[in-house]
């Protein structure tokens, strides 16, 4: 009996273990209360520029079509809701709980067919073609490092370092703002997923040397310490010019 | 006149700098002709250089006369006193350089030597880059490949897509490289003459900016722009690629595309224009 239990124990945090891997917004169940629930918040929170039924108003568009994946990488990442419409949304701690998240991007689902919220797995994924896939389509914009970067025009790439694997797939097959799609065809969910590993390599890897400085790369890190270097050898200089 | 022996060591430590000099330059050609070592080229460089100057300061420090040398003329003038200047400047020429044909001669071979090591890197100037400026890999009938080497079917793209191309066995041509950007068909305003050159929204162009030559890989869905990292140059994809912003001149040169019968997507010429930055010599 005793064993039994312990194997039942084992069992199901093996369960929860790979529920978490999997990301376990993407298992959960879709009711009609959900949906009900979800829309209701959303004409609380969002209609004012998404209009009522999502179909979009002069401060903001339409997110018919958008999808789970839309509303959930957008509510996740605190991206919205936004306090002004007229400037980039950006990273900040979720305005809802997970449970109100997932009401409302069933809601935003259920008004048109858009991207589902990706099944991604980690396990599968390859960390050497996701470096190689990254540096061909993402570094050009978010930097080799995933540290970001301007992109012209008063815009940004955001920095990934705090972005988790749903969220990266995710904003690869929605393309938010500025930054394009990479549908299906384009990068398989293996490719995606790989992408996602990588960003968690790097994410988690640590910078033994201290500050990172968005791991620019050597020129740009070799250039800084030569100034902030030499401008110390030249403030002790004066220093000890100073006391003779 | 005969030396001093103070000046008797300075002609020698001149005549070794001008000897160290020449050596170095006559180093430097060979060093230069059999291939080349950036670091043995610059010692050299610089001992040749160094050389020269040390020679060069030496001479002027210790052997020339010291001095500017002011007196009044006499008023009223002197007859003849203007020939005795003369005869005094002379004197003093015969004195610091006249004399000194040894000196003269090892000068001449250090710079001699010099010259002749500044003349080799002129050939280096060549060969003719030929055509290479002009043409890229693409052809008709040339088919797109990712970089991994993967041929490009229309369906890779959604709509607000992109990806980097190259031509089928050349994703190692840096020149060729090229953005495949998927828009709405409705949008494009083709140029003349352009109509047909793209394929279903479809849409590419030479991923190398026409100001400076960097990967213009930076594409803004929401406005349809190319923004260029290095000088922020900015390209409208829906109108030619033509420049909007930034200090680029010339718009993208853009690849006519088509489809083939296999659903493989194919280049049907080669770019509309040299790719990269402006040459002189570049037609319009």
């Amino acid at each position: 009996m005793r064993r039994l239990r312990r194997v039942l124990a084992i069992g199901f945090a093996g369960v929860l273990w790979a529920a978490c891997l999997s990301g376990v917004s993407a298992a959960q169940p879709v009711s009609q209360f959900d949906i009900e629930a979800g829309r209701i918040l959303f004409e609380n929170a969002c209609s004012s520029c998404h209009g009522i039924g999502g179909t979009g108003t002069d401060m903001g568009p339409s997110v018919i079509g958008s999808g789970a994946a839309g509303a959930d990488f957008m509510l996740t990442t605190g991206r919205m809701p936004l306090d002004n419409h007229l400037k980039q949304p950006v990273r900040k701690p979720p305005a809802f709980n997970p449970t109100e998240i997932h009401r409302i991007s069933e809601y935003v689902a259920s008004l048109g067919p858009g991207p589902e919220i990706p099944d991604v797995d980690l396990e599968r994924a390859d960390l050497v073609d996701g470096h190689r896939l990254y540096a061909e389509n993402c570094a050009a914009c978010h930097s080799s490092g995933g540290a970001g970067g301007a992109v012209g025009a008063g815009l940004e790439a955001p920095s990934l370092a705090r972005s988790n694997p749903v969220q990266v797939v995710q904003a690869m097959r929605i393309g938010p703002g500025a930054m394009p799609v990479f549908g299906e065809q384009t990068l398989s969910d293996h490719e995606a997923d790989s992408i996602a590993l990588y960003l968690m390599h790097l994410r988690d890897s640590g910078d033994p040397g201290g500050l990172g400085m968005g791991r620019i790369g050597p020129i740009a890190e070799g250039a800084i310490a030569w100034i902030v270097g030499l401008g110390l050898l030249v403030l002790v200089c004066r220093w000890i010019g100073e006391k003779e | 006149m005969n030396d001093t022996k103070t000046e008797k060591r300075a002609v020698r430590r001149i005549a070794i700098a001008f000897a160290v000099s020449t050596v170095a330059g006559l180093s430097l050609a060979l060093v230069y002709i059999r291939g080349g070592n950036v670091q043995a080229e610059g010692i050299l460089l610089a001992l040749a250089l160094g050389g020269l100057g040390w020679g060069l300061a030496e001479w002027a420090g210790k052997l020339m006369p010291a001095g500017p040398e002011v007196g009044d003329y006499a008023d009223p003038p002197v007859p003849g006193a203007e020939e005795e200047v003369a005869g005094v400047v002379e004197e003093g020429w015969e004195e610091s350089f006249g004399r000194r044909k040894f000196l003269f001669r090892m000068l001449g071979a250090a710079a001699a030597a010099m010259g002749l090591a500044l003349v080799f890197p002129i050939r280096s100037l060549g060969p003719s880059p030929g055509t290479s400026l002009l043409r890229t890999s693409w052809a008709r009938g040339i088919r797109m490949v990712r970089e991994d080497g993967r041929l490009v079917q229309a369906s890779d793209l959604a709509q607000g897509g992109v990806i980097t191309v190259f031509p089928e066995g050349h994703t190692d041509q840096a020149d060729s490289q090229t953005l495949l950007i998927r828009v709405d068909p409705a949008t494009i305003q083709a140029p003349a003459g352009r109509e047909d050159w793209t394929a279903d929204g479809l849409i590419a162009y030479s991923k190398i900016c026409t100001h400076a030559g960097c990967p213009v890989g930076l594409y803004r869905v929401a406005t349809h722009d190319l923004f260029c990292p290095c000088h922020q140059s900015t390209f409208d994809v829906l109108d030619g690629a033509k420049p909007i912003a930034g200090p680029a001149t010339r718009a993208l040169p853009q690849l006519p595309i088509e489809v083939d019968d296999e659903g493989y997507l194919v280049a049907r010429d080669d770019f509309s224009e040299p790719v990269g930055p402006s040459f002189w010599n570049m037609p319009t």
